[in-house]
């Protein structure tokens, strides 16, 4: 192989490489800690919360005066300084639970997260019962098999006549 | 671990069954949230006639009527007329009755007050703050106040004349309410 085909050849993977480690650099520079902004606050504290109006929509993603007024509402707080929990807490109050798109695991709506891993532990020791082979354990005769099989034994014995006799 | 399996398919069937005859139980305008059996929150809006502002203080120790309401909301004023009799039958006793504007104009919400004969206080809430602060999910809705400034019950949804009797005479017989109010917005 000539040093022009090894070239054409390199000149892929070094194109392929280049891209891997661009994506690797684009992936650590975006999770990369940096100090949040008070508008980055807003959209996440938002995100997290139900629009009341609405069918499954966050309160940052509806476009609704009920959401309007809400994001209204945690931009104030968050000027205000409250904390993430504060805010929460504002919105429980008056919604309940409910109002959080991820519910708590300590009350009822926590129930979202156990019952389907509950769900899922039993259905895998189901499928793991059923799946796993009988074991194969030597069962002793019953002492009436045991007879029986003597009985038959002696009675062939019994019958058995030498080979010339036949 | 069939028997194991067979318990469990029962297990799920009966928690199922549960769970629909609760959730059928509730009536739809009755959904309790975070706010019914807690105090009230404090309020101070402007007017929308113009007569300064009314602070929910101005009712403290009465049986309170707080309507949330808009001139956009077909509900609101097919519930009006019961309103406006309610209202009058308890005029000179000690229950308020406080009318909220929910995302609404003045002027609109002026002009629907004027054309309906309403006639209790009736005030703004521009920026929403007091309906979050009741946990309102949309108009009408109406929340019965005990004399201890505590929500004792809501009503989701146009209100008629009967529920509304029962929830006031429920509060006036017990500022809490209790069981009365609650089966009165059945």
């Amino acid at each position: 192989m000539n040093s022009a085909t090894r070239a054409r050849l390199a000149a892929p993977r070094v194109v392929l490489v280049m891209a891997l480690v661009a994506i690797a650099v684009a992936i650590v520079w975006s999770a990369r800690p940096h100090a949040e902004t008070q508008a980055e606050r807003v959209d996440r504290i938002t995100a997290e919360l139900r629009c009341v109006v609405c069918q499954g929509l966050s309160v940052k993603d509806s476009p609704s005066e009920s959401a309007r007024q809400m994001r209204d509402l945690v931009a104030q707080r968050v000027a205000e300084g409250r904390s993430d929990d504060q805010i929460r807490d504002e919105f429980r109050a008056s919604y309940g639970d409910w109002v959080v798109l991820a519910p708590p695991l300590a009350s009822w709506s926590g129930l979202v997260w156990l019952v389907p891993l509950a769900a899922l532990a039993l259905g895998t020791l189901v499928a793991l019962g059923r799946i796993r082979p009988a074991p194969a354990v030597a069962r002793e005769p019953a002492p009436a098999d045991v007879a029986a099989l003597r009985e038959r034994a002696a009675r062939e014995e019994a019958l058995d006549l030498p080979v010339d006799a036949r | 671990m069939s028997r194991v399996l067979r318990a469990a398919v029962v297990i799920a069937l009966a928690s199922l069954v549960v769970v629909l005859v609760l959730a059928f139980r509730r009536a739809p305008t009755d959904i309790k949230t975070g706010t019914v059996g807690r105090p009230a929150a404090a309020f101070t809006l402007q007017q929308l006639d113009g007569a300064g502002t009314w602070s929910s203080s101005n009712a403290q120790g009465k049986v309170v009527v707080v309507n949330f309401f808009a001139s956009w909301c077909l509900p609101c004023k097919e519930e009006n007329p019961a309103l406006v009799r309610v209202y009058e039958r308890y005029r000179a006793s000690d229950v308020v009755f406080v009318g909220v504007l929910y995302q609404d104009s003045r002027d609109s919400g002026l002009r629907y007050v004027r054309d309906n004969g309403v006639v209790w206080p009736t005030m703004s809430d521009d920026d929403g703050r007091v309906a979050f602060s009741y946990g309102v999910f949309g108009i009408p809705e109406t929340f019965f106040v005990g004399g201890d400034g505590v929500i004792a019950g809501r009503h989701i949804g146009p209100i008629d004349e009967a529920t509304l009797i029962r929830g006031i005479e429920c509060l006036r017989r017990s500022p809490t309410g209790g069981d009365c109010l609650r089966a009165s917005a059945r």
